[in-house]
């Protein structure tokens, strides 16, 4: 039975494995607000964005990645610790910014308006890189009692950006390079930049991967002066080497 | 020879049809030790988690009971123009993708949306997605029920001089109540489960929104043993539920009121 199974599997195996493994095209988990600028950098690699505490789980549980690129440097340096991806590299760096939608129905002009009652307040989840990072801007500005607004807890940061920039929300935490992506839908408000956090991405090659090349390719390409212009494009801010 | 043969390909067949639906769910358990799993089940996230769940989906199943079974009895017991549109329309959420059925939520309920409300974001936002998507299957198997009741009945009721509404509450509902309480257990397990309109009209927020498969979702990333012991209770839940309609189905030697059907166990 346990042969018919595995027979089985293997055959499905066999039937999508053309779907998987492609030498050239490397599978780059990367954060939701790399969304933008990384198929831009290289549009050939496949790509899955999702909130990068979610890839790093999948990274755990054997998701077959080639590359893993995240919004914080400790999520990378947890799973390098664990043996599972290379030393990671800092690569670029951004900003937090609170967004409003363009109607701004809650007239939010300041962090500091968020504490009116009632002021629907979206954020991501604890774990979350932007999530963590709100808090620490929070925490930061004194605002700890903001949290009592917050509406609704977000798995990556393109969520919090589709509920605000939908209208649903009155508020939420993104980066800055988000807020970009729709311009036209919501009001930025700066965070000043003594509460800023420091928000640093790493990158890695995952040390299950069958593609190695083609991942050390794709950092490369990340690192190299076009790669970081792109990213400059899209608002990120240049790397500094640690 | 060739018999056996074919004997044995079936046998291997069914074999690891059998395995494949069973290892995931037998996987849950095997993977985190039962004490370790109860002591999971009483953090805040689990047990907000379990409270905001049951609580929705029971409001949900109310709303489909009283707003649910009058439309069912509409579409059973009357033939009119648009009557098989009509139906099939109820049924259309049932296989709609979660994914557009919290776009067509936002897009009527949203602030923005249709009816311009306030919504999003509270526990009423969570109990309209799980009716949205869970009473399709009530309403159906109501549907079934109140035709499979015997005219003549209704027509002696009638003639013995009960009203309508007499006859409907002491001829009719009686009749159909084990394909109504077959139609209700499929829905509160749907809506139990219930995970892509909520998170896309309803948000995620603990003690407030945050229902079990949220929870999952959210604590898949972060702590993957509180995941997988959520994961387990609602696999009991499920397996209740399930037993439940098998009962119920077998009760009063089965009347044949279900189209909908269901291998019986015994």
């Amino acid at each position: 039975m346990r042969l018919a199974l595995a027979l089985a599997l293997a055959l499905v195996a066999a039937a999508t494995a053309a779907a998987q493994t492609d030498a050239t095209r490397p599978s780059v988990f990367a954060a939701a607000s790399l969304t933008d600028a990384f198929p831009k950098i290289a549009p050939h690699a496949r790509y899955s964005f999702a909130g990068s505490n979610t890839l790093a789980a999948q990274i755990r549980q054997g998701a077959p990645a080639d590359v893993f690129a995240s919004a914080n440097t400790a999520l990378p340096a947890a799973l390098h610790a664990d043996g599972l991806c290379s030393k990671p590299v800092d690569f670029t760096r951004n900003t937090l910014v609170l967004i409003v939608p363009r109607s701004n129905p809650a007239a939010i002009r300041s962090v500091y308006d968020l504490r009116r009652t009632g002021t629907k307040l979206v954020i991501a989840d604890k774990g979350v890189p932007v999530g963590n990072y709100t808090l620490q801007v929070l925490k930061n500005m004194n605002l700890g009692d903001v949290l009592k607004n917050v509406v609704s807890r977000e798995t990556d940061v393109r969520e919090v950006l589709a509920k605000v920039a939908l209208g649903e929300a009155d508020a939420g935490f993104v980066y800055s390079t988000d807020a970009r992506a729709v311009e036209t839908k919501v009001r930025v408000l700066k965070i000043p930049a003594w509460a800023q956090p420091k928000v640093q991405y790493g990158i890695c090659v995952v040390s299950r991967s069958s593609n190695k090349a083609a991942a050390q390719a794709f950092i490369r390409r990340v690192l190299s002066a076009r790669g970081q212009k792109i990213l400059l494009r899209f608002g990120f801010l240049p790397r500094v080497k640690r | 020879m060739r018999r056996t043969f074919a004997g044995l390909a079936v046998a291997a067949a069914a074999a690891v049809a059998l395995s494949f639906l069973v290892l995931p769910i037998a996987a849950i358990f095997l993977r985190v030790p039962l004490g370790r799993l109860l002591h999971q089940l009483t953090t805040p996230i689990v047990t907000d988690a379990l409270i905001v769940s049951f609580k929705t989906t029971a409001i949900a199943q109310v709303l489909i009971l009283v707003f649910g079974t009058p439309l069912a009895w509409v579409i059973a017991s009357r033939r009119f123009r648009g009557r098989s549109p009509m139906l099939t329309l109820v049924e259309l959420p049932l296989v709609l993708p979660p994914a557009v059925a919290g776009l067509g939520l936002l897009a009527a309920f949203g602030r923005t949306g249709l009816l311009q409300t306030s919504i999003p974001f509270t526990q009423t936002a969570v109990v309209l997605a799980v009716a949205f998507v869970s009473s399709p299957l009530y309403v159906r198997q109501a549907v079934a029920a109140f035709e499979a009741v015997d005219p003549n009945l209704v027509a002696a009721s009638r003639t013995l001089g009960a009203g309508p509404g007499r006859t409907f509450f002491r001829v009719v509902l009686p009749l159909a109540r084990n394909g109504l309480a077959a139609g209700e257990a499929l829905a509160f397990a749907r809506g139990l489960g219930e995970f892509g309109a909520t998170i896309m009209f309803a948000g995620s927020l603990q003690g407030v929104t945050q229902t079990l498969p949220l929870a999952i979702y959210s604590a898949f990333a972060i702590d993957f043993d509180t995941a997988l012991a959520m994961g387990a209770l609602l696999v009991v839940v499920s397996a209740m539920l399930l037993l439940f309609l098998k009962l119920v189905l077998s009760w009063r030697s089965s009347r044949p009121t279900s189209s909908f059907l269901f291998a019986r166990s015994s």
